[in-house]
């Protein structure tokens, strides 16, 4: 039994922080990066399925990125996860998620896990399509925002409650195997502790190369992907202000301003 | 004249020699009682992980026997007691000598050699001394029954905060039992011993090598005198005699056969615990070996032996209940039950010939003997416990391992897991960007040099609190215009520093702590400076104390000191007299961990200012609550803070105008309690740098505009 576990290293900003000067991104220097929130949760999901079953369960998880990555997949390891898979190629630089689905499909098709995790979006590019073209390129039944999961290792079929819109709740019974995108508040995910972070140092990660799961440079990058990124900014803020008066005064002074914005 | 050698006690006079022979087979089967328990105990510490306080075992062994000769422990905030168990104690020693030199001839000297000694001059000055050792040990556990029973003290009630009524281990009468059995015992022995005597003298009243000497067991002639008036016969005396002798003998038997089996056992435990007790508890926490796969204490033998033996010395005084902070605002810990429990636990688990299975020693949880995690997340690690146990027990290391276990099975408060990511993630428990560390110097009229940059005199260690809250901001800006002012070539780490780390050991997280002590050694090595200096006594403890077990060896000093140098040596010259009545609040880790009670005292009084102590001060400071990583953790809503609790002490002085802090959490905690404590307006809660400020009169002159050329025509 195994279950793979979808993972991505995300980035938060600093409260002071400067756009690149290609105008695509922020600036590396201030982000900050940590293992994505969702991620927690469906590693978590995982870790409970391995530690509450009699029969051996495997936790793999894969990420696609640059070295970096490696810092986000100890902490899984620290976590309990049996092996880290990371796939990475310079070319794969600004692949959309659809492509990033692509290329964890290659892999999990090496791993044949039984069940596929993923967290239900990002917390920096929040597409929350990553998990959903991986079902669609493994033609696997999928749920997206799963809040509550009942399946042990070797069942076929797994009840999962998906959180809707507006408090609601939907009961499913899917077909396994199965892609999941895990919601916030599933479980409570465990603390990695630094010691526990630092004795994962020994497990190693595998690097896996695109051509070691049958990709080029040509499947992958912007140019192979179906959305790209034209400029990011941050936009004009909008203006309040106070005014102050008697009520006639504030009332004039509400009419010259509509009459500025018509343009009067 | 007498013979000398006739002014005696002749033993076992006009005893059945078959009668002696079967108090010899008593006091033999005493002794193995008691060798046997001593080896069950031994057994037991041996079950714990090594330690190593065995160096310097003869200086230990001479620092423990001052201590005890002193009394020193014992008589602090409790003299009475102290004394009373002066009483006890040097009346025992006595007795126990006296003993042992009738052994000495008796047993061993006569029958090998045929040499005397206990007799004349000699044995009328022994029997002075024993009587009157005998005396002090009646007299001193008179005053202890008195204690016990009408004195109704708070530390002498064994109920539990952290157990329900109706637990099984809630009240531990059990221990009420054993203090009173123990004490009845002890003083049935002491009573029996005089009337025996006294007893003794009736009968050889006629006697005149006897009785002519009587009054030199003073004790026992006034008895004597007594029960003879009352109509004691010679011959009544004589036949009553071997009944009171034998109870008393066997008494006695008993009570050395219990000494392994129970309280009595704190003769050996207790001078063993001060023997072995670390110079460093609690303020250098034991690092975890390298090749130690699991952080923490989670069975019973992941205590190391000296701990057991820690377990084992408590005397359940109750000292270090009385000083706990938590105890005070009725969290559910008390140092002692911690210890206690344990100590239960230990007994019922390694007493036995076999070790049970590893599952029964986990000593963590809610049955009896196990420590719950809300006990071990109430303490404050303020080592006020540790301060005043007699016996030195160290309590705090034992629950910061209980801690590491818990931490890496992520047993904690949501919020501070929050806040130990956030710490490994930026380096600062305000989650803020490394750049902003040194935000606060941005306004100040001239500029920090960078000591990774260039060599500095004096490196300043600034530290969280007063980096990034603003309240302590305005207070890292005036030690840094007093440090100026005073042409100090000082600089700091600037986006290099990180959190020193201190709370987040004493939280538990190890792992952070080596990531962030190792990181903050590494910078200050690399930097070129003479010494450090800091306003935070949670970075300054563990960069003193902490940072040499990771190789980081630096003279650091609180401002305190440095501050109090300054003024005396003119570099900073005061330009007026303060006139408030103030009082000073020792923080934890400059004054308890770091004994620097004075250095701010001495500056208070340089300042003018009338200083009043409150009632707990200096070595028994009331911790503000924020330690042991609680400032990140929100008190329970309905108890008391502890600084609300400590604003109630300041409030009782009389025309407060200042409480006098020097710690950045001190700051921000009292500040806060103050709001709330009804002594707002009354009194103002101000950092000492912040009233040093007031009588430094700085140069009016834009130093900014100056600063500027000084810059440009570099």
């Amino acid at each position: 039994m195994k279950i793979l576990v979808a993972v991505k290293q995300t980035a938060a900003l600093e409260e002071d922080f400067e756009i690149r000067d290609d105008g695509l991104d922020v600036d590396e220097d201030f982000m900050m990066y940590d293992l994505n929130e969702w991620d927690d949760f469906s590693l978590e999901e995982a870790m409970k399925i391995k530690e509450s079953s009699d029969t051996e369960v495997e936790v793999v998880v894969v990420s696609v990125g640059p070295d970096r990555v490696d810092e986000s997949l100890r902490k899984c390891l620290a976590k309990g996860a049996d092996r880290a898979v990371r796939v990475w190629d310079g070319a794969a630089e600004g692949s959309d998620a659809i492509v990033v689905g692509r290329i964890l499909t290659e892999v999990i098709k090496k791993e044949a896990p039984d069940m596929v995790f993923a967290g239900v979006q990002s917390s920096d590019q929040a597409y929350a399509s990553t998990g959903i073209s991986v079902a669609s390129y493994l033609n696997w039944p999928h749920a997206a925002v799963v809040a509550d999961l009942q399946y042990k290792p070797g069942d076929n079929k797994a009840v999962i409650r998906r959180e809707l819109e507006g408090g609601m709740l939907q009961e499913v019974e899917i077909n396994c195997p199965a892609v999941l995108t895990i919601q916030l508040g599933i479980n409570k995910p465990r603390y990695a502790s630094l010691r526990g972070i630092k004795q994962a140092a020994t497990k190693p990660i595998e690097e896996v190369s695109l051509a070691d799961i049958g990709l080029s440079a040509n499947d992958v990058g912007a140019a192979q992907s179906m959305s790209r990124v034209r400029r990011m900014y941050i936009p004009e803020k909008g203006r309040a202000t106070m005014i102050e008066g008697t009520i006639s005064e504030q009332a004039a002074k509400i009419i010259q301003i509509i009459n500025e914005f018509k343009g009067a | 004249m007498t013979d000398p050698t006739q002014i005696t006690r002749i033993l076992f006079q006009d005893f059945d020699p078959k009668a002696i022979y079967l108090f010899y087979a008593f006091g033999y089967l005493a002794i193995a009682i008691f060798i046997h328990g001593c080896y069950v105990q031994v057994r037991k510490y041996r079950r714990g992980k090594p330690d190593e306080s065995w160096n310097q075992i003869f200086k230990r062994f001479w620092d423990m026997v001052k201590t005890m000769a002193s009394h020193r422990t014992l008589v602090r905030r409790d003299k009475k007691a102290g004394r009373a168990h002066g009483l006890i104690f040097f009346g025992f020693v006595l007795l126990f000598i006296g003993t042992a030199t009738i052994t000495l001839e008796y047993d061993i000297l006569e029958p090998l050699f045929g040499v005397r000694f206990w007799y004349g001059n000699f044995y009328l000055l022994f029997s002075l001394v024993l009587d009157v050792a005998g005396f002090g040990v009646i007299a001193g556990l008179l005053y202890m029954m008195y204690r016990r029973k009408w004195m109704h003290l708070p530390k002498l009630d064994y109920k539990r905060v952290d157990r329900q009524v109706g637990d099984p281990d809630y009240d531990r009468s059990g221990y009420r039992r054993e203090d009173w059995a123990f004490l009845w015992s002890f003083i049935l022995i002491g009573v029996t011993g005089f009337i025996l005597e006294a007893t003794r003298l009736v009968w050889l009243s006629e006697t005149p090598s006897v009785w002519d000497h009587r009054f030199w067991s003073p004790v026992g002639a006034i008895l004597a005198h007594l029960m003879a008036g009352l109509g004691m016969t010679a011959e009544g005396a004589g036949a009553f005699r071997p009944y009171l002798w034998w109870f008393h003998g066997l008494l006695s038997l008993t009570f050395i056969a219990c000494i392994p089996y129970t309280k009595i056992k704190h003769i050996f435990t207790a001078a063993a615990s001060l023997m072995f007790k670390s110079p460093l508890v609690g303020r250098r926490l034991p690092i975890i070996p390298v090749e130690q796969a699991n952080a923490g204490y989670k069975t019973i033998t992941d205590l190391t032996w000296k701990n057991l033996l820690h377990l084992d010395a408590c005397t359940k005084c109750g000292r270090c209940q009385e000083a706990c902070p938590a105890n005070a605002v009725g969290a559910p810990l008390s140092p002692r039950d911690v210890i206690l429990s344990l100590r239960e636990f230990a007994n019922k688990t390694l007493n036995a010939k076999e070790l049970p299975a590893e599952a029964e020693l986990d000593i963590h949880g809610k049955s009896p003997g196990q420590v719950m995690q809300e006990t071990l997340w109430s303490c404050r690690t303020c080592l006020a416990c540790v301060e005043i146990c007699p016996v030195a027990v160290e309590h705090v290391p034992i629950i910061v391992q209980m801690r590491r276990n818990l931490v890496e099975a992520g047993e904690m408060e949501p919020i501070l897991e929050k806040t130990l990511q956030t710490i490994h993630k930026t380096g600062n428990s305000f989650g803020e960007s490394k750049r902003k560390r040194a935000a606060w110097a941005k306004d100040l009229p001239f500029e920090i040099k960078d000591a990774r940059a260039e060599p500095v005199d004096i490196l300043w260690f600034v530290g969280d609190y007063a980096s990034f809250d603003p309240r302590n901001q305005k207070v890292t800006r005036s030690f840094a215009k007093l440090l100026n002012k005073a042409g100090i070539n000082f600089g700091l780490l600037f986006e290099a520093e990180m959190n020193a780390g201190n709370d987040i050991r004493r939280v538990g997280e190890e792992g952070l702590y080596e990531h962030l002590a190792t990181s903050n050694i590494g910078t200050l090595q690399s930097c070129d400076f003479k010494s450090i200096v800091t306003t935070d006594p949670h970075s300054f403890n563990t960069i003193r104390n902490e940072y040499p077990d990771f190789g980081g060896e630096f003279e650091i000093n609180h401002y305190t000191t440095l501050v109090k140098q300054l003024i005396e040596s003119g570099q900073i010259t005061l330009k007026k007299k303060l006139d408030y009545r103030v009082t000073f609040h020792d923080p934890c880790h400059l004054g308890r961990y770091n004994k620097g009670y004075d250095a701010p005292r001495d500056v208070i009084k340089l300042l003018g200012c009338e200083l009043v102590e409150m009632g707990r001060n200096r070595d028994n400071s009331f911790c503000c609550g924020a330690g042991g990583g609680r400032i990140w953790i929100p008190d329970p809503v309905g108890i008391e803070k502890p600084s609300a609790n400590r604003m109630r002490e300041a409030g009782q002085i009389e025309g407060l105008d200042v409480f006098i802090v020097s710690c950045p959490k001190d700051l921000t905690m009292f500040e806060d309690a103050l709001k709330t404590s009804g002594f707002e307006g009354q009194f103002v809660v101000r950092e000492l740098i912040e009233l040093i400020d007031e009588c430094i009169e700085y140069d009016v002159v834009d130093i900014t505009g100056v600063a500027e050329v000084i810059s440009t025509s570099e």
